[in-house]
């Protein structure tokens, strides 16, 4: 993930567009999938509106002293329990909620191609219209 | 095929018993959405109240989520082991809990079944009264909504519908999204 420094606080106006109303089959990446809904129906960028599933395990991390660390939640059957964030070709920034097979909750960000769909994800997106 | 795991780099895939399909992302475009913040009161039962609520409104599906409040009965599902060659994993019999539920995540997706009747799809993350941590597929018929109201918000949108399909590769089945004449 990248972590660009800002120097000073952004606003950006803008509005809400076309929604992308998907389904992930079993074995794709939650974030590769999104980026790839964006591209193919040429969003630049998006919020998550809806998201939902299960994942055959999930790898979810957080910002350390050390950099960033690892919660891996084996499943398989990891619930989602919500998901959310901004879809930005390759620097997307999501976060989800996820309880494991006993109920038990955690949460962080995605990492990248280790949040692959166990069942079916569904995933609902919509367009970012800055101006 | 015999279900099966695969090891593919640092990550497990799951192989599942039916044949895969292509393409693997099923996708739809709506032009715009619609939004409804709801706010259910204590003592209504989620599931009817809700559909209650979407009853007569002009709109295929919609996704949203549970923003706030709480519940004072509650069933939820967990994913378990079965003895089902061709679908080794399924929801288990309902957890049930009682008194003082606090909903602290959740996501609802506002699909259609066969028939074209609303069907919800609901997961949540939830405190019990003494502050253990739950989390699964909810059963929106048996929750009552607590002392504090229960704060929903959805996009609902027309032309693509999250419909029932069976699928062969998972064998269960699920909801796809699929283009629809407006409602």
């Amino acid at each position: 993930m990248n972590a660009a420094v800002l120097d000073e606080t952004q606003i950006q106006s803008g509005r809400l567009g076309r929604l992308v109303v998907a389904r992930l089959k079993p074995n794709e990446d939650i974030m590769d999938s999104a980026e790839a809904l964006c591209a193919a129906h040429g969003i630049g960028a998006a919020v998550v509106r809806g998201g939902l599933g299960s994942l055959i395990d999930a790898n979810l991390e957080y910002h350390s002293r050390e950099g960033l660390k690892l919660i891996p939640v084996t499943g398989p059957g990891v619930e989602i329990l919500s998901i959310t964030g901004e879809i930005r070709a390759g620097d997307s920034r999501l976060q989800a909620v996820v309880a494991d097979a006993d109920g038990k909750i955690y949460a962080g960000l995605l990492a990248r191609g280790r949040n692959l769909s166990f069942i079916t994800i569904e995933l609902t997106l919509q367009e970012w219209l800055p101006g | 095929m015999q279900p099966h795991f695969e090891q593919q780099g640092d990550v497990r895939h799951f192989i599942h018993g039916g044949e895969p399909q292509e393409p693997r992302l099923l996708d739809c475009e709506v032009a715009e959405g619609e939004e409804l913040r709801i706010v259910l009161a204590p003592g209504t039962n989620v599931g009817k109240t809700l559909l209650e609520v979407l009853e007569g409104r002009r709109y295929a599906s919609a996704v949203g989520r549970l923003l706030s409040g709480g519940a004072s009965h509650l069933a939820y599902h967990r994913m378990v082991v079965t003895t089902s060659e061709q679908k080794p994993y399924d929801y288990g019999a309902p957890v049930v809990l009682d008194g003082y539920i606090t909903f602290v995540s959740g996501a609802i997706t506002v699909g259609r079944d066969p028939q074209d009747k609303a069907l919800l799809h609901c997961h949540a993350g939830f405190i019990d009264r003494e502050g253990g941590q739950h989390g699964g597929h909810l059963v929106l018929d048996r929750i009552v909504v607590g002392s504090e109201p229960l704060v929903i918000r959805l996009c609902l949108f027309n032309h693509v519908a999250y419909q029932v399909k069976p699928d062969s590769e998972t064998h269960f089945s699920l909801l796809h999204p699929v283009l629809q004449e407006a409602v």
